[in-house]
């Protein structure tokens, strides 16, 4: 059977600057695919032109195509007009942004705004089904359909994450694609809200691309994880073994630097410095000059291969069967 | 720095607002403090009031068993303590260079004019900027990491005892969120400083914190040593936030046990218990004891709950607490 997505040999670019840069991703129906990475990393460009939303200073190439469930032709994205594109949007794929505050229409009642995604998809529905439709949502993404009645700044911040999933949930599609979606939100409402992203997958089948560059909200929601450093994918694979056993020095040292609860107290070594310009980056590895284990073949650039079974690393030294002390690693300030 | 039982009220519309209602708590030299809770339980305005930003209505804050009350105390006050925000963003004037954001205290406090350069220089050293290269930038020419650590050195350039920092890594990416970290422990190390970071990251304060005091509406519903309160929280809303913290390793996921609803209104505040309506563990007096923090077993770890008040569950000192560690 073949994938509900498939993004092949994606580059965007901006003034010939690449900001993606090669990224391939598979998602199969009713997965949940993580996405980490730091800002700038092309995490949400990589989002956008799966929505084909990139602004028009950036020119985009690739393939990307989508087979949602019920269609029998595969539809391939990067062709679609804008037109073409409206009826896919919503209806086949929808985004929820970053930061739910400002993306929701502040001088219209939320109940008006999910009403006018349903119609533009379904011209025909009545108004009684679509309140209806609408109760329904926002008891979905356990709101009470009162709520329905307000406008944004009435709302919590939870609250508005969850009308703009109901929002991204309006016209049925078969992949949400959720950008840092608990960013803005507090321990308690993100554990909400991703609970509630969780219960959704299993209820309505949906397929799910999470990015967040908290790897600990991706670790507990991701089936799969692919992690990007500086427009490329470095590492990919199932979460348990990404996270259990890294195989990539970016991850591994992301990783070791994150504080866990209950685990060793104290600070990890930070990886020095930051990531490269797009418009300046370095040869070969783009991590290299940050990489503890940097050695000379390392100039030449390693390609994104499967080191274990199901997981790839773009590290010529993978597979890492033990990650050897260095004086950089070891700088551990303990508490 | 010492706080007894400050209150802060803000008016909306005709109703009071207890942002913070009967908040006590000691910061000691060189201690690193946790203040944690969710958005809106009065953790920034704890800091606030602390620094006199905002008035208080009820309750003191002391300064080496001093109490804190008129122009010359709260000058003092705000020399030996400062502070650090979260939006490194927002908090450094756009046109200032970087020379003249880190100066600034220095003429505000009146530190005379020959110091300056070497005290600025110093505080960018300490901070990890050299100051050849960053002292005639401007703000838009750094990147946020660079910014947070601009704000640091310009609150440090007056040598303070304590710096609180306001969810000062929340708005940074991971390394350099690792990096500012380092930078603020280091310091607190070779100068002694105390910190007290306000945070709803658990898993930061757990990392760093000496104690973590917990808020929840306006309250501090429980405070003790890190490892007590995150390995054996003594309250239930410690436990929920605790178990709430997504884990960064496989098979995280079986962990979450999301706690419901929102945080009421300060404007409307539970009777008994303020935590009442949404604990999973409550029982018969709930609703109508406002529980004192009490310290179940001697060893200092302080909980505002019923469920340690032996002569209400029946039974001795923490028997609750195995209900709520389960």
């Amino acid at each position: 059977m073949s994938s509900l997505l498939e993004v092949s040999e994606l580059r965007v670019e901006h003034q010939s600057r690449p900001i993606v840069d090669g990224v391939d991703l598979v998602l199969e129906r009713g997965e949940a695919l993580g996405l980490a990475g730091e800002s700038g990393c092309g995490k949400t460009t990589t989002a956008l032109s799966v929505m084909k939303l990139l602004p028009s200073a950036l020119t985009q190439s690739g393939t990307i195509t989508l087979r949602p469930p019920g269609v029998d032709e595969p539809i391939n994205i990067g062709k679609r007009t804008e037109a073409g594109m409206q009826r896919v949007r919503w209806r086949h794929v929808s985004l929820v942004f970053q930061g739910a505050m400002n993306s929701l229409d502040p001088v219209q009642r939320l109940d008006a705004q999910i009403a006018e995604a349903i119609r533009l998809h379904e011209p025909r529905a009545g108004a009684k089904e679509v309140r209806e439709r609408i109760a329904e949502l926002l008891k979905t993404v356990g709101l009470t359909a009162d709520l329905g009645r307000r406008y944004a700044h009435q709302l919590s911040g939870g609250q508005r994450q969850r009308v703009m999933i109901a929002l991204a949930l309006a016209c049925r599609p078969s992949v949400v694609i959720a950008d840092e979606p608990t960013t803005a939100l507090d321990v308690v409402m993100q554990a909400q809200v991703l609970e509630l992203l969780e219960r959704l997958r299993e209820q309505l089948g949906l397929a799910l691309i999470l990015i967040s560059h908290d790897l600990g909200v991706l670790a507990e929601t991701c089936d799969r994880i692919a992690v990007m450093y500086a427009g490329r994918i470095v590492e990919t694979g199932p979460v348990s073994s990404v996270f259990e056993d890294p195989q990539h020095p970016y991850t591994k040292r992301l990783l070791d630097s994150l504080p866990v609860i209950g685990g060793a107290r104290g600070l990890a070594a930070p990886i020095p410095g930051g990531p490269p310009d797009p418009g300046d980056l370095p040869a070969g590895c783009r991590f290299r000059p940050r990489c503890p284990y940097a050695a000379e073949k390392c100039l030449q650039d390693p390609p994104l291969r499967e080191v274990r079974p199901g997981q790839a690393a773009a590290c010529h030294f993978a597979p890492w069967s033990e990650w050897p002390q260095t004086a950089a690693t070891e700088a551990r300030v303990s508490r | 720095m010492e706080v007894r039982d400050l209150a802060v009220q803000f008016r909306a519309r005709g109703r009071v607002c207890r942002a913070l209602d009967g908040v006590s708590l000691e910061w000691k030299r060189g201690e690193i403090l946790g203040v944690v809770g969710e958005s809106g339980c009065g953790k920034s305005t704890l800091a606030r009031a602390m620094l006199g930003v905002v008035d208080s209505a009820a309750g003191e804050v002391a300064l080496d068993d001093r109490p804190v009350n008129g122009k010359a105390s709260l000058g003092e006050l705000r020399r030996r303590v400062q502070m650090i925000f979260q939006d490194p963003y927002q908090t450094l004037n756009p046109r200032q260079r970087v020379e003249a954001i880190v100066t600034e205290p220095l003429v505000v406090q009146g530190v005379a004019r020959g110091e300056h350069d070497e005290r600025v220089r110093s505080a960018l050293g300490d901070v990890g900027l050299e100051p050849e290269r960053y002292l005639t930038r401007y703000p838009h020419q750094l990147s946020g990491g660079q910014r947070q650590r601009v704000a640091i050195a310009a609150a440090l350039v007056l040598e303070p005892e304590g710096l609180i920092c306001d969810e000062p890594v929340s708005m940074l990416d991971a390394s350099v969120r690792a990096q500012i970290l380092t930078v603020l422990v280091e310091l607190q190390r070779r100068r002694e400083l105390a910190l007290l970071f306000i945070t709803h990251d658990l898993s930061l304060a757990w990392s760093l914190c000496d104690r973590i005091a917990v808020m929840y509406l306006g309250r501090i519903v429980e405070q003790g040593s890190a490892v007590d309160v995150i390995e054996r929280p003594g309250h239930p809303y410690t436990q929920a936030l605790v178990t709430a913290v997504p884990v960064p390793e496989a098979g995280g996921r079986e962990r979450r046990e999301a706690l419901t609803g929102e945080l009421p209104d300060a404007t409307d505040i539970p009777s008994g218990c303020r935590f009442h309506p949404r604990c999973p563990k409550r029982f018969e007096p709930c609703d109508r004891v406002d529980p004192p923090l009490l310290d179940a077993d001697g060893r200092g770890q302080l909980a505002a709950c019923l469920l340690h008040d032996s002569t209400l569950t029946g039974a001795e000192g923490r028997a609750g607490t195995g209900a709520v560690n389960e």
